[in-house]
């Protein structure tokens, strides 16, 4: 640590250079790091469990061409045409389908007749092969029986008096039940038409994932004529051959409708659509700093190596080692670099504190201030070491040949 | 004077073509990456109806929960009831105005090879393309008769007129929509908004409309529309004419105002209006309506997002490392001539001079780096369109103003870069250099 003097006093002759590579590290760190958590909180957003088989579900719906369709009478036939096809598990009607951003969503109170203080949550209307059919896990009670399925129009006030529900639906209208919520009833705004809990599924994210209302779901026993989706799961593996099987069966049985079909991973990546680009486009970012601010140490580094060719000569010359020519450009390096990053953590949470004020982002960890930090001392060294070796090798019999 | 400086500083880029290209490298990136997201949020918040912007208003009434308000911005419901819609369009001030929603379904062709398709629909009252300025190219729009009871006309969009009949004039033909026959009236221009100020409801940079139906067909069809559908108390909802009957919002609503005189009457109209309901025991709340410009309009409904205006300063903020990181290089590179301008300065070169020259070199590394950076914003859209995000299609593409704004840039930028390393050596102490020569 000899060299600590002679590097300052050299530094301080190259304040400016030092300090622009030192304030570039530093802008670095709170770009990287307040990008990482951004980052974190849409890659966590998006892996979230789903509660469904995401992989295996295809949804099909149709548009009937003449004008008076026996809808009810389609769902029935088409239900069964498909769920005797080879390759298909389970099969269902539905007034939406998870992920999709397209659903019927509600305020629900624990008790009748009240206006305020609703819990939202989304709701299904469905057949009695919905749980099968999403491929959820009932983790109480029961699903519904066929007789229990009604059949209703969304210009009627026909509402079902059972109920199969979500865990955290339960929980968060049920605070104080631990769970324990079978059999107990729930109402929609306004009204005292109970609804009885039957059963209890595992999890449901519903269409909205984003959502203040995702993993809060009901489900009705009833089917309308209005808004409807087929959910279809095929085995595992089956997916594709059962999406072409399906539109061509449905097609064949009546081709005077208009189907149309998507998978469930389809639908979630156009969901996350956003969150995927800005992880996409903040990887990138991070990519090209790192690179911008190695190269900026790099070609500084050269320059001066160049510069002081005469005076690494002299000190060679002297009797310097290697070691000793190459450990003072590292030091060199890892004082500025030092510098930066202080500068940089500070500004990373000036940067977060905005963030998390104006575009409502996540709050920094420290631990991620930390690591960014760590690894960008490793790159600002590694930028400096080729350079750092190149001086090593400078003869000592330059400090006798004029410059 | 300035093309020996250029020619001067071509032969100086030349002689350290590593460090030359670093910094080219590195005001290209930069401008690359600001440049990316500008344009995307460019072109994401262009005004569709910019040239109508002082004419046309979006209309708001506050008819919501008197326990709360809603959840938005504006504290208002974005869209309107039916029999608001319906009342309203009974007014004579406005120049035009239009009730509309979204709604869809099978279209088809009797006597065709053309297999049936659905159709993305606008039911509109007539006055929807004198509003919005949308030309036709074949006939015109529906009678008026049309907006109060079932008549069934329609208007095709270019591209389905395309579709359906490769492009002929297609007026008084029959198509089949939802099982119904209906008139061909007329055909639109191609029209296709983005953003889709006029409808914010579905989606920002959604499509439009492929047919335009009019408004006197809700209760023929029972049509629910393919929209937000919000309310906020429990109706009892028996037939269809209850729904229409309710508090429920669906619509959305445009009026054209001309005259600062009709923008008075019209607002003592909805004044009138909102009170005249209060008599009969709607509208809860105080006494609140909003009429939006299409840019207010935009603005209100975040079209660009936290996401986006994130994107933005995070580029400028990469911009600025970039800009550093030129100002480093560009400073090594100026002192290590230190000798050469000493020598210059020493012949009788001004620093005025010597100042000059250096920043004529930092633009022309500057003007590389805005090529480059061009080059890099085009790679960088093209991969945000590979990103599969449906809109961002139509989205991310660049125009005539972005690429000069892109060189103006680099330029700029580098020319700040440049502004302390030149003066650093246009005060260069000539006689150092001299003695150790």
């Amino acid at each position: 640590m000899l060299e600590l003097r002679p590097i300052l006093s050299a530094l301080w002759r190259h304040k400016v250079s030092a300090l622009l590579i030192a304030l570039q590290l530093g802008l670095t760190l709170a770009i990287v790091s307040n990008a990482l958590v951004v980052m974190n909180e849409r890659t966590e957003r998006m892996s979230r469990p789903t509660g469904i088989a995401e992989n295996d579900i295809v949804t099909f719906n149709f548009m009937a061409i003449p004008k008076d369709y026996d809808m009810y009478g389609a769902f029935r036939q088409d239900m069964d045409m498909i769920r005797s096809l080879p390759g298909v598990a389970s099969a269902s009607v539905s007034n939406a389908v998870p992920l999709s951003g397209s659903g019927s969503a509600s305020g629900f109170y624990s008790e009748p007749n009240k206006e305020t203080g609703a819990t939202g949550a989304n709701y299904y209307t469905m057949d009695e092969h919905f749980i099968d059919a999403l491929g959820m896990k009932l983790v109480a009670g029961r699903g519904f029986y066929p007789e229990e399925v009604m059949k209703i129009s969304p210009s009627s006030n026909d509402r079902p008096t059972i109920a199969v529900v979500t865990q955290k639906f339960a929980d968060d209208l049920f605070p104080e039940s631990n769970g324990n919520v079978l059999g107990k009833v729930f109402f929609n705004g306004g009204d005292d038409h109970p609804i009885k809990i039957v059963g209890i599924v595992e999890r449901n994210l519903g269409p909205w994932p984003n959502s203040s209302v995702a993993g809060r779901g009901a489900f009705y026993p009833a089917i309308t004529d209005r808004w409807f989706h087929y959910i279809v799961r095929a085995e595992p593996g089956q997916r594709d051959k059962v999406q072409k099987l399906v539109e061509e069966k449905l097609a064949e049985r009546d081709g005077n409708r208009v189907i149309n079909s998507h998978t469930i991973e389809e639908e979630k990546a156009q969901y996350y659509a956003g969150d995927n680009t800005m992880v996409k486009v903040l990887s990138g970012v991070v990519i090209l700093l790192t690179f911008i601010v190695a190269l900026g140490i790099v070609g500084l580094t050269v320059f001066w190596i160049t510069q002081r060719q005469k005076q690494i000569g002299v000190r060679r010359a002297l009797g310097a080692t290697r070691t000793a020519i190459c450990r003072y450009f590292l030091l060199e390096n890892l004082m500025i670099a030092a510098t930066g990053i202080a500068l940089g953590t500070a500004a990373a949470q000036i940067f977060n504190g905005l963030l998390v004020r104006e575009f409502d982002q996540p709050v920094l960890p420290l631990m991620i201030t930390v690591s960014c930090a760590v690894a960008l001392l490793v790159v600002s060294l590694a930028a400096s070491l080729i350079p750092a070796l190149r001086a090593a090798n400078i003869s000592p019999a330059t400090a006798t040949r004029s410059v | 004077m300035f093309g020996y400086y250029v020619s001067l500083a071509i032969r100086s880029l030349r002689r350290t073509p590593v460090l030359s290209a670093l910094m080219v490298a590195a005001i290209a990136v930069g401008v690359g990456a600001a440049m990316t997201t500008l344009t995307l949020n460019y072109m994401m918040s262009r005004n569709a109806l910019a040239a109508k912007d002082d004419v046309l208003y979006a209309v708001q009434l506050d008819g919501w929960d008197p326990h709360e308000a809603s959840d938005n911005p504006s504290e208002m419901p974005w869209q309107l009831t039916y029999q608001d819609s319906v009342n309203l369009l009974r007014s004579d001030i406005p120049t035009h105005q239009v009730a509309m929603h979204r709604w869809g379904g099978p279209i088809s062709l009797e006597d065709s090879d053309i297999r049936p398709f659905t159709a993305d629909a606008r039911v509109t009252s007539s006055d929807f393309f004198a509003l919005f300025g949308v030309p036709f190219i074949y006939g015109g729009t529906w009678s008026a008769e049309a907006d109060q009871g079932p008549v069934q006309q329609l208007v095709l969009s270019k591209e389905t007129n395309d579709k359906l009949f490769g492009g002929e004039n297609s007026v008084g033909r029959t198509v089949n929509f939802n099982g119904v026959p209906f008139t061909v009236v007329g055909v639109t221009e191609h029209w296709q908004p983005s953003p889709k100020v006029h409808d914010l409801n579905n989606g920002h940079f959604n499509e439009s409309a492929e047919v335009f139906l009019p408004f006197g067909l809700h209760r023929t069809f029972e049509i629910y529309p393919w929209g937000n559908t919000n309310g906020w108390k429990s109706e009892e909802i028996n037939s269809y004419e209850d729904r229409l009957n309710s508090d429920m919002v669906w619509l959305q609503y445009w009026v054209q105002l001309d005259t600062p005189q009709q923008i008075e009457a019209y607002r003592d109209f909805l004044t009138g209006y909102i009170r005249e309901q209060k008599e009969q025991g709607r509208f809860p709340r105080p006494l609140k309506f909003g009429l939006s410009k299409p840019s207010e309009w935009l603005v209100l409904n975040e079209v660009v997002d936290g996401d986006d205006r994130m994107l933005n300063w995070l580029s400028l903020a990469f911009l600025l490392v970039c800009l550093v990181n030129a100002v480093a290089l560009l400073l090594a590179k100026f002192l290590r001539k230190a000798p050469e301008a000493g020598v210059r300065r020493a012949l009788g070169a001004s620093r005025n001079a010597v100042f000059s020259q250096h920043l004529v070199e930092s633009s022309c590394v500057g003007l590389l780096g805005g090529l480059g950076g061009i080059l890099l914003t085009l790679a960088g859209l093209a991969l945000i369109r590979q990103l599969q995000m449906g809109y961002m299609d139509r989205v991310a593409s660049m125009d005539w103003t972005m690429m000069l704004a892109a060189i103006g840039l680099a330029v700029i930028s580098s020319l700040l870069a440049g502004f302390y390393p030149a003066w650093r050596i246009s005060r260069t102490n000539p006689s150092i250099y001299l003695k150790t020569q």
